[in-house]
């Protein structure tokens, strides 16, 4: 269920914080605490604004309670799924597009 | 009361990024006036404006670039220039009293402008989220205070577009009282959104084009005149009590000598001949000098009808016979209306003007106007002529009438 899909998650959001906060992609670490690396809650509040805008989501309120990328890259993984599993028009394609 | 110095500038305005530049584009009459060129441009009735060449990245790192307006960002950069060239460097205890001052009349308006585009122009229920901190007024000062560790007074003054010289002014009252000994006064200012640009062609009160030459469009106390022309930047200066520019060996610019504060309490937007007469008279009054004793004065002059004729007015009430012997300068013509900037940087030309003695020309000033007969150094700068005390007017909106009175240093 991780694998690519996970991978491609992460890669996409460290990406973001990468540009944004211009930090060093190797610090983001799955345990690593995004407000000792300077995304205070309010950085938080804009990276969830650009998740949403690269994952074409809609994200609840308490995406911003998250402290570590992993829990953050975990969170938005999960919201992926969410979206495909609500968008596609059955199983079957749910199925193919989770193989991917 | 205590003497005042002026000691350092920073700018960031169309007429250019440091004071010799500024000063000799003023001097020669260069206008930065030009056809603007942004998304939407051609649903203006006459796209101009007095842009900044300004790229934000290469004066911030990205976690702080995206908190800041582009207003915010005029006023760290000349902020930063003001304090370079003041040469200052504070101790841990004088930054606990230091005051940061800016004026600014529509603040993050481009932020707010693009904020509101995804809610009513994409129908989308976000925003982003940091068009609150982007677009509040006391950002540009905050930035300017968290970037120095100054943690004296941190105001903001709107008041349109007399907000920087009340900013300057607020300043100087405090510095003269002995309420404080170093400051940074000035404002900033970046209103060329498609929105802004609009609500103020609504109002009638935009300059349009000039057939043959866009940048010529600007032209105060000619009877051809047609309006304002909207312009962006900031302006900085670093105030002192006298005597800690002295004891610090500070290259001293000017001096800050008074400063008028009235109100009209009449129309909101109309000119009041008897408020800005009084402003002059309150900042000779503060600064204990006579009427006689002006040598020159930098003129609100924005190039609409009605302000023109009634500052003409109003310096004549003040001055008397000896109103049509002062030269008067209105630079809007070259660097436009910085709005809630434009006082500040005005005081700038005017110390430069001082300290140089010429009195800079009012550029475009096509045909007479009898409601307009005074002499308003028409097209020629005039060297010699800018003498030893000057007034910078600065009127506005919502009656708000702020005038600086300013001496060159011996």
């Amino acid at each position: 269920m991780t694998s690519t899909s996970f991978d491609d998650t992460e890669k996409r959001i460290r990406a973001l914080l990468a540009k944004d906060f211009k930090l060093d992609p190797g610090t983001l670490t799955s345990d690593a605490r995004l407000d000792e690396l300077g995304v205070d809650s309010i950085g938080m509040a804009e990276l969830i604004f650009n998740v949403e805008d690269e994952f074409g989501l809609k994200l609840p309120d308490v995406a911003v309670q998250m402290s570590t990328f992993g829990e953050v890259v975990h969170f938005i993984d999960q919201a992926v799924a969410r979206q495909r599993t609500a968008t596609a028009p059955n199983s079957m394609a749910h199925g193919a597009q989770v193989g991917t | 009361m205590r003497r005042v110095a002026v000691t350092g500038i920073g700018l960031v305005s169309p007429l250019g990024h440091n004071a010799k530049d500024v000063f000799d584009a003023a001097r020669s009459g260069r206008s930065a006036i030009h056809r603007l060129h942004i998304a939407g441009a051609h649903r203006l009735a006459a796209p101009l404006a007095a842009t900044v060449q300004f790229d934000g990245t290469e004066h911030f790192e990205p976690p702080q670039f995206r908190l800041l307006d582009r207003v915010s960002q005029f006023a760290v950069v000349a902020a930063r220039r003001a304090l370079a060239d003041a040469g200052c460097d504070l101790s841990a205890a004088e930054r606990e009293h230091a005051g940061v001052f800016v004026g600014t009349g529509m603040a993050g308006t481009m932020s707010i402008d693009e904020g509101y585009q995804t809610l009513y122009g994409e129908n989308s229920d976000r925003i982003k989220p940091m068009m609150i901190l982007k677009g509040m007024h006391n950002a540009p000062a905050a930035w300017i205070g968290i970037e120095n560790g100054w943690r004296g007074p941190n105001l903001t003054y709107s008041t349109a577009c007399s907000s920087s010289s009340v900013a300057i002014g607020e300043a100087w009252l405090r510095l003269a009282s002995g309420a404080m000994d170093i400051a940074i006064a000035g404002g900033a200012e970046a209103p060329l959104s498609l929105g802004s640009l609009k609500a103020w062609e609504a109002m009638h009160t935009l300059a349009s084009e000039d057939a043959a030459d866009p940048a010529r469009s600007c032209k105060p106390f000619s009877r051809s005149r047609s309006g304002m022309v909207l312009g962006e930047g900031a302006a900085f200066v670093v105030l002192e009590s006298w005597d800690r520019a002295l004891a610090r060996g500070a290259s001293i610019q000017g001096e800050l000598v008074g400063y008028g504060l009235t109100t009209d309490a009449g129309h909101i937007a109309r000119p009041s001949v008897d408020g800005q007469a009084a402003a002059m008279s309150a900042a000779l009054a503060a600064a204990r000098i006579a009427a006689d004793e002006v040598d020159a004065i930098n003129a609100h002059g924005t190039g609409t009808q009605a302000n023109d004729v009634a500052e003409t007015a109003a310096i004549k009430r003040v001055f008397g016979a000896r109103a049509g012997r002062l030269p008067i300068s209105a630079t809007k013509a070259l660097h436009g209306h910085l709005l809630g900037a434009a006082g500040a940087l005005e005081f700038v030309l005017s110390v430069l003007a001082l300290r140089n003695d010429v009195a800079l020309p009012t550029m475009h000033l096509d045909v007479a106007d009898p409601d307009c007969d005074l002499d308003y150094v028409a097209d020629v700068a005039r060297v010699g002529a800018a003498g030893r005390t000057m007034l910078s007017n600065s009127f506005a909106f919502g009656g708000t009438n702020a005038v600086l009175a300013l001496r060159a240093v011996d």
